[in-house]
């Protein structure tokens, strides 16, 4: 959970003044708060993500270049709690998670 | 030993162990404070390509490994209510209690659920209004702004069901507490880069004054520490004692100071017990006053669960550098990764989990003659 993973920002919402964005991590999409880089973002900015919030604005060849060193070090396991957390446990409503933060995906 | 050839780029790594041999007239003692990296130093075996110029010891930055038993134990507790649904990030799921671990309370029927993002615990509290949803809020200064944040954004929306079992810490107390002990053998820094990108490295500026130790702020891959230590080792040669930014390209000496300022919205510091190294003063967060309704201890009425840690694991001479995992007797027989007893053999930034799987690879890979 300590290392920030990039990615692209590929849509920019806005949850009633607070700004959240799609981010895609090498094809893992899920939506991200974007407060703590408010102003600094544009669509199509890349972006490190800690646990669903961008902290940082990155350049294009930085986030490429670290993506690859996280997935040759096999550092991606947080993508696969995003793929966790849309499957409910058994007897959970289906719903409850499926929708991640009311967006589809 | 590592093959140079495993780099991405093995000149620069070659250039980069010569010079730091080179510069280093005497053996040094550096300790990285980040996880991350740890994995990195051992999974890549950068100390011993140093050959003896530095010796590395493993800091207490897994946020996994540090959190104390009693915590967990109090997690636990909650994830077997029948009213509530526990979420956490996936790596603590396996991390042992006095008794079971997560993952076994869900076996028994427990709600217990993995999520990405704090947020994600606040959006199932939305969804399921007839439950309380508590997320269990840990980890260093990395994810304490999204921590804030779930916080914060469940008050604005009146979510009354959703609660965090705090157990945050921060890093510059607890290297002024291996620095404090009495044994300390640390002489110099790597300070960990995406903690420093979020909170800026101004906190370390009294510490590396004061105790006259160089502090760098490095990232976590192969070449950002090899660098990092050349930074440390040649302070330490030329007598100097500064704060210094490998990270540049993450880093900013004031941080992402939109996520420090919501930080200190909602949490206050506070000490904090540290899994194997007991209370270091004002080491953690707490929720501040106006806060209190979302804290899960206060709500369900677990703040007075305390205990002792197994006398077995050796996880806090570990942590300060005492001992190197493979020199603990329970080491790969009593306590594996499937079987551990102690926080640092769960996660893959523990020092003890890093060795272990390290070994495991060493052994199933051809022998060659190293490069």
């Amino acid at each position: 959970m300590c290392l920030g993973i990039p990615g692209r920002v590929v849509e920019l919402h806005n949850d009633g003044g607070f700004p959240t964005g799609l981010v895609d991590f090498g094809g893992v999409r899920r939506e991200v708060c974007l407060a703590y880089v408010a102003g600094e973002v544009a669509l199509g900015d890349y972006v490190i993500v800690h646990v669903g919030f961008a902290i940082s604005k990155v350049d294009e060849a930085e986030a490429k270049r670290t993506f690859e060193v996280l997935r040759e070090m096999s550092r991606l396991d947080e993508l696969e709690w995003i793929a966790d957390a849309i499957e409910p446990s058994p007897g959970e409503p289906r719903d409850a998670l499926s929708a991640g933060n009311g967006r589809p995906r | 030993m590592k093959y140079l050839s495993e780099y991405r780029d093995p000149a620069i790594a070659r250039a980069l162990i010569e010079r730091i041999r080179r510069t280093a007239t005497r053996p040094w003692t550096l300790m990285e404070v980040c996880g991350g990296q740890t994995h990195t130093i051992v999974r890549q075996g950068l100390d011993e390509l140093l050959d003896g110029a530095v010796e590395m010891i493993h800091g207490p930055g897994c946020p996994v490994c540090v959190t104390p038993l009693e915590q967990i134990d109090k997690a636990l507790a909650l994830a077997a209510r029948p009213d509530v649904i526990f979420t956490s990030f996936g790596d603590m799921l396996r991390v042992p209690g006095s008794d079971c671990d997560l993952q076994q309370v869900r076996a028994r029927g427990g709600a217990v659920r993995v999520v990405y993002s704090p947020l994600d615990a606040l959006e199932l509290a939305r969804r399921t209004p007839d439950k309380e949803v508590v997320f269990f809020a840990v980890g260093f200064e990395t994810t304490a702004p999204a921590n804030a944040m779930a916080v914060w954004r469940a008050r604005e929306l009146g979510v009354r069901n959703f609660s965090v079992l705090v157990s945050h810490v921060t890093v510059p107390p607890a290297i002024t507490a291996i620095l404090n002990a009495p044994d300390n053998r640390v002489q110099g820094f790597l300070a960990a880069g995406h903690v420093c990108a979020v909170m800026g490295w101004t906190e370390y500026e009294p510490i590396a004054e004061q105790y006259r130790v160089p502090i760098v702020v490095t990232g976590f891959e192969p070449m950002d520490i090899l660098e990092g230590m050349l930074m440390a080792v040649d302070q330490l040669e030329s007598g100097r004692h500064v704060v210094e930014n490998q990270y540049v390209r993450s880093v900013r000496r004031e941080g992402t100071v939109p996520a420090r300022e919501r930080v200190e919205d909602v949490f206050e510091l506070a000490d904090r017990n540290w899994r194997g190294i007991g209370e270091i003063p004002m080491s953690g967060l707490r929720l501040r006053k106006e806060f209190m309704e979302f804290d899960a201890e206060r709500k369900f009425g677990v703040a007075g669960i305390t205990v002792n840690e197994p006398a077995e694991c050796r996880a806090g001479d570990v942590l300060t550098g005492r001992l190197k995992p493979p020199k603990c007797g329970a080491f790969g027989t009593r306590c594996t990764p499937e079987h551990p007893l102690g926080a640092l053999m769960v996660s893959a930034e523990g020092a003890c989990a890093a060795y272990y799987n390290l070994a495991r690879h060493r052994m199933a890979e051809p022998q060659e003659v190293t490069a």
